[in-house]
Parts: C-alpha cells; sequence; structure tokens
C-alpha cells in the first residue's frame, strides 16, 4: 500500500512537472557551479558571453578528449621496467657437463660393429670408385643399408643425372626432373644422397641431398646409430656412457672440496651421461657471495678422447652449460664447448628478467596454461620454453610417424622408433623436421616463460698444462684414479674449468604497470 | 558643423576604447571582487579574514603556495623530455642474421707473386741486413753497395731509420748515413718512455713539396715497424690494381667454403654473395638479402644454423701483411656494412666454433629526447658506403673525404667519393705524409668527425658467446680429412691438413628477440593532468581559473590604469582648454557605472558560509536559488540596466 500510494504521488509529481522552467534551473546552475566558465557565461555583456561560452565549450571537449587518450593508455597496458646491476648472494648456477661423445666407444662397439664395416666399406668406394676390393671376408649385412642407402649422383649430364647405389653395379635410374634440384645443382660434379622411403619398395621417396660427403656420412651415420640404440634399455645406455669417477677428476667449490658423488646423474639422448653440479633437486642450492675465480667453481674434466665413436661426433671436448636450479639442460641450445688440453674460465653475470604476467605480456608463469603436453615433466623439471617446443614435436612425432624420437622424452605407452618395427619412420622423421607447418604450430602454442634467467658468460681460455707442470699433474691425477702409477691421461682429453660470478652479478630488469587503476 | 573637440574625444572614446569586464573604477576595488568571486579560496580568504595576524597568514600561505606551483610546474616542464625504457621480449620466428666470413688473408700468395716480389725481395733484404735474419738458403750477406745498385725505389720512398732518441740523431739503415731528426715525432708505442731506447727503428715521412717538414715515426719493436712500412707500400701498390682482377686474386667461394649446412639442410655456395673488402680481399657473406629473401629461423639450437668448413689455405699466406692464421666472421644486419677489420671475431684452424647468439634490437628516441638521428640524412657527411647509416659508416666517409680535401686522393681501405682516385705515389707522392698527419689529427678528433657523427637511433645487435672445441677429434681425424679431400675434388691434388680447416657454428642459442626501445615519459596529458594536479593541489584552481586571473589582473586591470590615464589627460586637456571651468563630470559618470556593476556592490564582507554559497549582490534582480519563477526578459532587462554603455555602443 505505502508503495502504491508512493508510486500515485510520484506520478503526480511528474504531471506536475517542476516548479521552474529548464532554463532557470540552467541559470541557476550557472551561477552556483563550481567552475567558473558557465558563471561568467551568464554574468557577462554579450561578447565575453560568446568569448566564455566557446571557452568553456572548448575546455570541455578537452577534458573529454584527454579523459579518452588517458583510459586508452590504460588499456594497452604498457610497462615500465626498472634496470638494477650489482653484487649480490646469488644461487650458483647448476652446472652441467657432458662429454661431446654419449658412449664409450670400446663399450658400444659390439653393437655398432656392422654399421662401422658397412661406412668404412661404403666410404672405401666413394674415395676409391676405381678398386672395388670384395675381399672382405665376413660378408657385409646389407639389411642396415638398404633400409636407407646412400647414393652416389653424378650430374655430368645435366639432364640425366645418374644414380649410383655405392654397393651394387652401376644403377642408372634417371630420376624424372630428379632429386637434384637441391644445392648441388650448380657445378657439382657429384652429389651423396640419402634417399628415404616411406615404405620399403614403394615410390613414395624422398631423397635428402648434401653438397658435402662428409655431412652425408655423419647425417646417415646418426640416423642408423640411432635406430640401433633406441633398442638399447636405458640402464645399459647409462652403463655404456662416461662413468661419474672416470670423468670428473676434482672438483672444488669456493674452497670446500667436493668429488663427483656431488654432481646428480641425468641420462642425455645427445651426449649420453651428464652430470649436474647444484641441481637444487634433493639438497638446497650453494650460494656464492663473493666474486672472483677463488670462490667459484673449479673442476678437471677427462674426456679420454681416444675411446670416441669415430664417425658420431667429430668435434672433441666437453660441453657444459650453466642453468637454473630444476631446470632441464638443453644442451644444444645454450651449451658451449670446453676444449681439451685448456683451462676455460667461465665469468658469469646473472641476466634476469621478471615480467608482468597476462594482459602485460604474453607469458606464463609455470607453463600450466600451454596446451601442449609438457614431456620433461618426468625429470621433475620446470617449465621453459625449450621443453615446450620438444614436446611439441615429439606429440606430433606421435601422432603422425607412430613412434617416438629417440632425443626426446617418451609420452606413456609409446616406444622409440627403430628401423626394423617401423621401417618408414626415418622418412616421417625428415618430412616432419623440414615442415615448415608444424614449426609454426609448435611456436604459436608455446610461450615463454615471465621469469627468464639467462647465463651471460665472459669466456677466456689459456694452455692447460704447462709443459713444465704437465709431468707430475698427469702423474698424480692418474694415480688418484686409477690408483696405479702410470700415466693414463693425456692432453688430448684433460680440461680445467673455472666458473665464477663476475664483480656485477645481477642485471635484473623487471616490469611493472605504467598505467594503474 | 563644427562640434566641440570635447565631444569628439569623448565619442571617439567611447568608440575605440570600450569598457568591459567588472566595471571596477579602482584597482583595489577589481581585486576585491576578484577575491570575493574567485575559485581559488586563498585569496578569498585573505579579504574575509578578520583580523591582521589571520590575514597575513593567508597572504603568505597563498604566496606560498603561487610559488610552489610556480617551481613545480618548472620542474614538471623541465623534465618533459625525458625517456623511460621498455624491454620487450617476444619468442617468435627470427631472421637469420648475414653472416660475412673472410680468410684472414687477402690474396693468394702464389698469385700476387708478380706484383709483390720487388716488395717482398726488398723486405727480406731489410730484415737480412738489419737483424741478421735469413731465410737459411742465401747465407751471403749483401753489402750496403749492393743495396744502392738494386736502386731500392722502396727505401728511398720511406726511408727506415734507427732513432736514437736523447740525442735525437737517426741512422739510416740502409746507406749508414747520420741525420738530424727534424721535426715531429710520433711515438708508436708508448712504452718507449721507460724502455731501453737504444734500439728504436722507425720511418720516416718527408713533405714531398717541402723536404724541410718531416715526421719520424717511431716503433719499439721492429716487428711493427716492418709491417706497418710493408703495409704502406702493399697498399701503393693494390691502389692501382682494378678490382676485377683483385677479385681473381683472391680467394673464390669455391675454395673458401667446403661444406655449408642450414637448418638443417645442406646448402652450397649459392647462398653466399660475394662482398670485396679492401684490406681482408673477398668476403662472402651468407643470408646477405641480395635476391630478396632472407633466410629465418624457426628452431634454436647449434643443429638448425649455419655450419660451415671453411679451407683456409695457410701454405698460401702472404708473410709479411698477416701473421696470424685463420678466418674472421662478423654477424650483421643485411642492411648494415660489414666493418670486419673493425670488429670482426676470429676463427682459429683444426677448431669447431661454435657461435650462440642473442638478438636484441634497440631503438632510440631522436630529438629531442637524446641526440641521435634515424636515417643519417641530417648528417653533412655524404654515406660513400652503399648501406644504411652507422656512426663507423659516417665516421669512415668523414675521414675519407677529409683526405680528398687535403691529400688530393683517396685512402686505400674506404671506398671511393665521386670524382676521386686511390692514392698511389706515382700521382700522389705526397700521401703517406699527408695520410698520416691526417690519420694522427683524426684520432686526436681534431677533424671534428667525432663531433659531426652521431649514433644511428635503432640499431640491432647480435651478442655472440663463443666456444671452442677440438675438431676434428683425434679418432675421427683419419676419415673426416679424407672425405673432405675427395669433396674438394680433382682440383686439390694434396691431402687437407687439420690445420688447413676451420669449423663454424653460428645459431640462435633461443628464439627469444629482446626489444630494448625509448618511449617518451611524458605526454602532453601527463604533463597537463599534472599541471592540473598541482594547481588543484595547492591553490583549487582549474585553467579557467588561470584564465580568470588573466582576464582580472592583465587585462581589467590595465583597461582600469588606462582608464584613469585617460581620464587624468582629459582633465588636464579640458582645464587647460577651458581654463580650468569644466567639471570632471565623465569621471564621476564612469565611477558610477564602476558601482552600478552589480558584482562591485558586495558592501557587506560575508561570512564564511556566505562565500562558500557564492553571494550575490544584494540588490541584484538575479535569483538566487531555484525554484522562484523570473521571466528571461527581467533577466535581460537587468543587463541592460546595468551595461548602458555597451548598450550606448550596440545602438551606434
Amino acid at each position: 500500500m505505502k508503495l502504491r500510494r508512493y508510486l500515485v504521488r510520484a506520478l503526480h509529481r511528474l504531471q506536475k512537472g517542476p516548479g521552474y522552467t529548464y532554463k532557470e534551473l540552467l541559470v541557476w546552475y550557472c551561477d552556483n557551479t563550481n567552475t567558473h566558465g558557465p558563471k561568467r557565461i551568464i554574468k557577462e555583456g554579450p561578447k565575453k558571453k560568446l568569448i566564455w561560452f566557446f571557452l568553456t565549450l572548448l575546455f570541455a571537449s578537452l577534458v573529454f578528449w584527454q579523459w579518452g587518450i588517458l583510459i586508452n593508455t590504460y588499456l594497452s597496458y604498457n610497462v615500465t621496467s626498472s634496470l638494477s646491476i650489482g653484487f649480490k648472494t646469488m644461487k650458483f648456477p647448476a652446472v652441467t657437463v657432458c662429454n661431446a661423445n654419449p658412449f664409450k666407444y670400446s663399450e658400444v662397439k659390439p653393437l655398432l660393429k656392422e654399421l662401422d664395416r658397412l661406412i668404412e666399406a661404403a666410404l672405401e668406394r666413394i674415395l676409391q670408385p676405381g678398386n672395388s676390393s670384395d675381399n672382405v671376408s665376413p660378408p657385409l649385412d646389407l639389411e642396415l643399408w638398404n633400409q636407407i642407402p646412400l647414393v652416389l649422383i653424378d650430374e655430368h649430364d645435366k639432364d640425366n643425372p645418374i644414380i649410383l647405389d655405392i654397393f651394387e653395379t652401376n644403377q642408372t635410374a634417371p630420376v624424372g626432373r630428379g632429386p637434384c634440384q637441391g644445392p648441388c645443382h650448380a657445378q657439382a660434379q657429384s652429389c651423396l644422397l640419402c634417399p628415404q622411403c616411406s615404405q620399403q619398395g614403394s615410390g613414395n621417396c624422398t631423397y635428402r641431398n648434401f653438397s658435402s660427403a662428409a655431412q652425408a656420412v655423419t647425417e646417415w651415420y646418426i640416423l642408423q646409430s640411432t635406430s640401433i640404440l633406441s633398442k638399447v634399455p636405458l640402464h645399459d645406455r647409462i652403463r655404456m656412457g662416461y662413468q661419474a669417477e672416470d670423468m670428473i677428476l676434482a672438483c672444488l667449490y669456493g674452497a670446500e672440496p667436493c668429488n663427483y658423488k656431488n654432481f646428480t646423474q641425468i641420462y642425455h639422448p645427445d651426449h649420453g651421461n651428464c652430470y649436474i653440479f647444484n641441481w637444487g633437486m634433493d639438497e638446497e642450492a650453494l650460494n656464492s657471495s663473493n666474486p672472483g675465480a677463488e670462490f667459484g667453481l673449479k673442476l678437471i674434466l677427462d674426456i679420454s678422447q681416444q675411446d670416441y665413436i669415430p664417425y658420431l661426433s667429430s668435434a672433441a671436448g666437453a660441453r657444459l652449460m650453466l642453468h637454473q636450479q630444476k631446470s632441464f639442460p638443453f644442451l644444444k641450445d645454450q651449451g658451449i664447448y670446453a676444449m681439451a688440453g685448456t683451462e676455460t674460465s667461465i665469468g658469469v653475470l646473472v641476466d634476469e628478467l621478471e615480467r608482468m604476467g597476462y594482459p602485460y605480456s604474453d607469458c606464463t608463469v609455470n607453463g600450466s596454461d600451454v596446451p601442449v603436453q609438457n614431456l620433461y615433466s618426468q625429470y621433475n623439471t620446470s617449465y621453459s620454453i625449450q621443453a615446450c617446443l620438444r614436446s611439441c614435436f615429439q606429440n606430433h612425432m606421435v601422432q603422425i610417424c607412430g613412434c617416438g624420437h629417440y632425443m626426446f622424452p617418451l609420452p606413456e605407452g609409446v616406444n622409440y622408433c627403430n628401423n626394423e618395427d617401423f621401417p618408414g619412420w626415418a622418412y616421417c622423421y625428415s618430412s616432419l623436421r623440414s615442415s615448415i607447418k608444424q614449426r609454426q604450430i609448435c611456436i604459436d602454442s608455446c610461450k615463454e616463460t615471465c621469469n627468464d634467467t639467462q647465463y651471460k658468460m665472459t669466456i677466456s681460455m689459456a694452455d692447460w698444462p704447462s709443459e713444465a707442470s704437465e709431468d707430475w699433474i698427469f702423474h698424480i691425477l692418474s694415480y688418484e684414479r686409477d690408483m696405479s702409477t702410470n700415466v693414463t691421461l693425456d692432453r688430448n682429453g684433460i680440461i680445467k674449468l673455472n666458473i665464477y660470478f663476475q664483480e656485477y652479478n645481477y642485471r635484473t630488469i623487471s616490469e611493472s604497470a605504467a598505467t594503474t587503476v | 558643423a563644427a562640434t566641440a573637440p570635447g565631444k569628439k574625444i569623448t565619442a571617439r572614446l567611447k568608440r575605440t576604447l570600450p569598457v568591459r569586464g567588472p566595471q571596477a573604477p579602482t584597482l583595489s576595488e577589481l581585486m576585491r571582487w576578484y577575491c570575493l568571486n574567485t575559485n581559488t579560496h586563498g585569496c578569498r580568504r585573505i579579504v574575509v579574514s578578520r583580523g591582521r595576524l589571520r590575514r597575513l597568514l593567508w597572504i603568505l600561505l597563498t604566496l606560498s603556495a603561487v610559488g610552489l606551483i610556480l617551481w613545480q610546474c618548472a620542474e614538471l616542464l623541465m623534465n618533459y623530455y625525458s625517456a623511460s625504457v621498455s624491454v620487450t621480449v617476444q619468442f617468435q620466428k627470427l631472421p637469420f642474421p648475414a653472416v660475412t666470413i673472410c680468410n684472414i688473408n687477402p690474396y693468394k700468395y702464389s698469385a700476387m707473386k708478380e706484383y709483390l716480389s720487388e716488395l717482398d725481395k726488398e723486405t727480406k733484404k731489410a730484415l737480412e741486413t738489419f737483424y741478421g735474419f735469413s731465410e737459411g738458403k742465401s747465407k751471403v750477406r749483401r753489402s750496403v753497395d749492393d743495396w744502392n745498385s738494386t736502386g731500392s725505389d722502396f727505401f728511398q720512398q720511406i726511408p727506415l731509420l734507427k732513432v736514437e732518441d736523447f740525442s735525437r740523431t737517426a741512422t739510416d739503415l740502409r746507406s749508414g748515413q747520420k741525420r738530424r731528426v727534424e721535426g715531429s715525432v710520433f711515438h708508436k708505442d708508448s712504452s718507449i718512455v721507460n724502455g731501453d731506447s737504444n734500439d728504436i727503428i722507425g720511418f720516416q715521412l718527408c713533405d714531398a713539396n717541402n723536404s724541410s717538414e718531416c715526421a719520424l715515426y717511431t716503433f719499439s719493436s721492429g716487428v711493427n715497424a716492418i709491417q706497418e712500412w710493408y703495409k704502406l707500400h702493399y697498399m701503393n701498390i693494390m691502389a692501382q690494381i682494378p678490382l676485377e682482377t683483385k677479385e681473381k686474386l683472391s680467394y673464390s667461394a669455391d675454395d673458401l667454403i667446403l661444406t655449408c649446412f642450414f637448418d638443417g639442410l645442406s646448402c652450397d655456395k649459392r647462398y653466399f654473395t660475394r662482398f670485396h673488402h679492401p684490406l681482408h680481399g673477398n668476403c662472402y657473406t651468407f643470408n646477405s638479402g641480395e635476391n630478396g629473401t632472407i633466410l629465418s629461423t624457426s628452431t634454436g639450437g647449434s643443429e638448425y644454423g649455419l655450419h660451415v668448413v671453411l679451407y683456409i689455405d695457410e701454405a698460401d699466406y702472404n708473410p709479411f701483411l698477416v701473421t696470424s692464421t685463420g678466418a674472421k666472421i662478423i654477424v650483421h644486419d643485411q642492411n648494415e656494412y660489414p666493418f670486419i677489420e673493425d670488429i670482426g671475431t676470429e676463427i682459429e684452424t683444426a677448431a669447431a666454433t661454435s657461435i650462440g647468439m642473442h638478438f636484441t634490437r634497440s631503438r632510440k628516441l631522436s630529438k629531442p629526447y637524446s641526440d641521435c638521428t634515424e636515417t643519417g640524412a641530417d648528417i653533412p657527411v655524404d654515406n660513400l658506403y652503399n648501406k644504411s647509416y652507422s656512426l663507423q659508416i659516417c665516421l669512415h666517409s668523414c675521414f675519407q673525404k677529409a683526405m680528398v680535401e687535403s691529400c688530393g686522393c683517396a685512402q686505400y681501405a674506404q671506398p671511393l667519393p665521386a670524382g676521386a682516385e686511390y692514392c698511389n705515389y706515382k700521382k700522389n707522392p705526397n700521401w703517406m705524409y699527408c695520410y698520416y698527419r691526417l690519420h694522427e689529427k683524426f684520432v686526436k678528433e681534431q677533424l671534428g668527425c667525432q663531433q659531426i657523427c652521431k649514433d644511428a637511433c635503432s640499431f640491432k645487435e647480435w651478442a655472440l658467446t663463443t666456444s671452442i672445441a677440438q675438431w676434428p677429434s683425434t679418432v675421427s681425424e683419419d676419415w673426416m680429412l679424407r672425405v673432405l679431400s675427395w669433396d674438394k675434388g680433382q682440383k686439390l691434388n694434396k691431402k687437407l691438413n687439420k690445420t688447413d680447416l676451420a669449423n663454424l657454428m653460428v645459431f640462435y642459442k633461443d628464439l627469444n628477440e629482446r626489444f630494448i626501445s625509448e618511449n617518451p615519459a611524458n605526454t602532453l596529458v601527463i604533463l597537463l593532468s599534472n599541471f592540473g594536479g598541482q594547481l588543484g593541489l595547492w591553490m583549487s584552481c582549474s585553467v579557467v581559473c588561470v584564465i580568470e586571473i588573466v582576464e582580472v589582473f592583465l587585462i581589467d586591470s590595465l583597461s582600469i590604469v588606462l582608464r584613469r590615464q585617460w581620464q587624468r589627460a582629459k582633465k588636464w586637456w579640458s582645464h587647460r582648454q577651458r581654463g580650468g571651468a569644466g567639471t570632471a563630470a565623465p569621471a564621476s559618470h564612469l565611477e558610477r557605472q564602476g558601482h552600478a556593476n552589480p558584482a562591485c556592490l558586495d558592501e557587506d564582507l560575508p561570512t564564511f558560509t556566505t562565500a562558500l554559497r557564492l553571494p550575490l549582490p544584494q540588490d541584484s534582480p538575479l535569483p538566487r536559488t531555484p525554484p522562484p519563477n523570473y521571466s528571461t526578459l527581467r533577466l535581460e532587462s537587468a543587463f541592460s540596466e546595468q551595461l548602458p554603455d555597451t548598450l550606448e555602443l550596440g545602438r551606434r
């Protein structure tokens, strides 16, 4: 009832209208408002009135325009960055050291014996085509060969290139307009190809052509050995790699001695056994509160170059990488080499970038909002863009080829590719790898992390050990490792590393919102 | 009909001096009116406050507020052209930079024999005579006479001297003559001051036109002296050889690049563009963008970058010109000129050099924020290089320009300006002296180049992390060298040595692009907002209020003063005309006009509450609050009554 009465009253009031005209109200407003423009309009003479009227109008539009700009600035979510440089006590980076060669040749020789004989015979044929020495005592196992043969293309006659399979008698099969459309078209007398067929015997083949035989042989060997090694169980592969006690001869962190037991072993598909110092998985990460080589990590490594697999890795040295605690080391991307017979000093500057998340910049805090299954989480490592890209590739590989690539971790219930179970995998892998579309999909779906830490390194090198000190150093190190008086080390295998913080050890760029509410 | 001059003047006055605004008769009344009506309450309080102390306080407060506003606004204005830096990181497909690769040795020594044999012979002779060095074969020491008979041009041009620093005498090593050192002595090594000074070697450059003007350049070590001396002659010789011949004398792409791999695929010499560098001979630029396409990388890591094996023919090196072996590379943008002699990275032989890159793009704000140039078009130095502007290009072009102006010919290491040609001592016998003098000046910043040239506003930078591994490893050395020799083909009849090879990998460490850009810290909007904030904070004032101040304090005050002066002048005039009979009628009329202004009739001082309610004049017909009904006509009449002067004007 009350409400009704109220409504009726309101209606009456509306019908009656206000007790004054709009003009009066306007004049009253103008007269009493705090903004003096309107007041002046009604109070001044006709000319001034006009001027004040336009001024007021102008200012009102200015105010609205500037409000528009301010709101736009806010909505563009700009950030301001602040930069700070200096020295502070920081967590010493995790240091991953690997041998450039993944396995000891003496250990994997039985597995690779057939392959090595094959490649040696092939090289023999390539280098001396005249005397085809078929007097090899045990016949070559050509099954491996037939899966991915190496062929030689003679392009003296440009219209009819002749394809020679190295192990067969001159098999001239002109391949249409030819696979040699690629780089080796110009003046090359011959180029080496490694054809990969999706199914044996089917015509669906691609030729990967190389302008250099050295490259072709290396690539071919990597494909073949990958296939062989993928069948070996993981613990055997770990056993075939370099052991911590053989590789890490001496270790000193600051003034405190450390040894191979302070390193965490991790199996890296490219480099075999890798050892990570200060990974922070089980124990607290070490801090370093002093700059300079005296307070850093000093290591002496032995890479025993004599035991390298000759066709697999042609560069010799240690591969090392500095990374954050609890992150996976992607040595192919961020790793550096250390040369045998030298002392490599690495001054470290930690370059941090702290960013605001969405909507200021497109980054992810822990990777949970990225639509790619992170395969590296099985190592208990944190999200990184490299992990995302590789997981993305492996997921695609599993989808398309049905098996996982040996270099990346496996999703559950999937096996690694090998020539026997998946005969067309090399073809599938090659086409996937060179597919620009696939790369673009991965680039678009992966996001970088909001807190990005990079280690800027200043690298310098010197010869080590010096000629004068060489004898006793080798003697002591050999004795400590093998308890024998024989010198088992030499210049080609030994590496000294110094990793330390520079005088300014951090540079932090942090973002904050430029405009806040 | 002749009207009275007084009336005429009044008429003109009314025409030309229209009276507007609060027609206060005196300044103090105007001020009073202003203070009572303004929004800045400080002023109002001054007038309204009772008691001297309070009024004084208010005056002080208002004045200090005005001072603060002025100070802060000045500060804001001065900081207007400051820039803030923002860093953005973007993960994306990155364009691969151009990579220029040179052999450290510019030309094949075997091919250069015909041009350099004379010079080399002389150099060897010099080494033999001065240092007793012989290459083992010729044990016979040549006598001084023998020297003269061969007529060594090179030593006549630039004599090598042994200098005794204290006696200021020099011994000509060829003739054995002693001569006094005239002119200035330039020490190339500063260590000379405390070193033993008996073994100083140097050469003398003289002005060919005026032989008394000489400059002596000394070196503490014979190695530097001989090399520098050799280089001068070498440049002379090279300047006379046409470019096409030089390109033939240097390495071809097939010579230098053995294998090439990019982004996991094989590539060959067609991916490389030749670029002739005056000091480094033929260099090859990978991905120069010359055919319109620029390669890009969508995956980081060493497998997906550029991977080349270079053939460094160490046996064919010039022994005097270069003393180190290897290659030199530089990573640069496609539009940038590769200054390989200045900022190149050297690559070792028998090693795999892996170079990881980080890409950073920077942009600075140009004038008035900082002194940089966008395109280089505003710099009075012609860009001699056919590439986009950089500081280095400007400095080199500037030096070359100065060289052509003062020496009449161009220096060999830099491109030719239009209409000039390279120096050689057949045409310009004086150039070397001139060049050294000019270079000295350039280094000491006396040529003004460093002042003229400015930074470029935007630049791309690739930060490199270089590391080295042994390559080939001892076990793979054998097959690697054999296969690479086969790759090299039939042209090479010897087996490759590992010290002839260098392995180079250039790749992106990650695909993050860092973009550092400067943004204006203040836009006009922010500046005005800050002004508004200051005005509001200290004075509760706005732009309108400021205009009011201008209106009242400048225009109105001025008009009042002028009016008064005019009246005084008129009085004086009429006094003179009529002999003091005239009265000051117009003045009183005007005064009345002023009093008639309703705004000025606020006689009763308002209390604080009435002040806030902005009291209207008592007798004003204007309504105080709605809803009193009133006709708009009355409003108009109120104006017409109060402003007779304006109406008068309107009628006219």
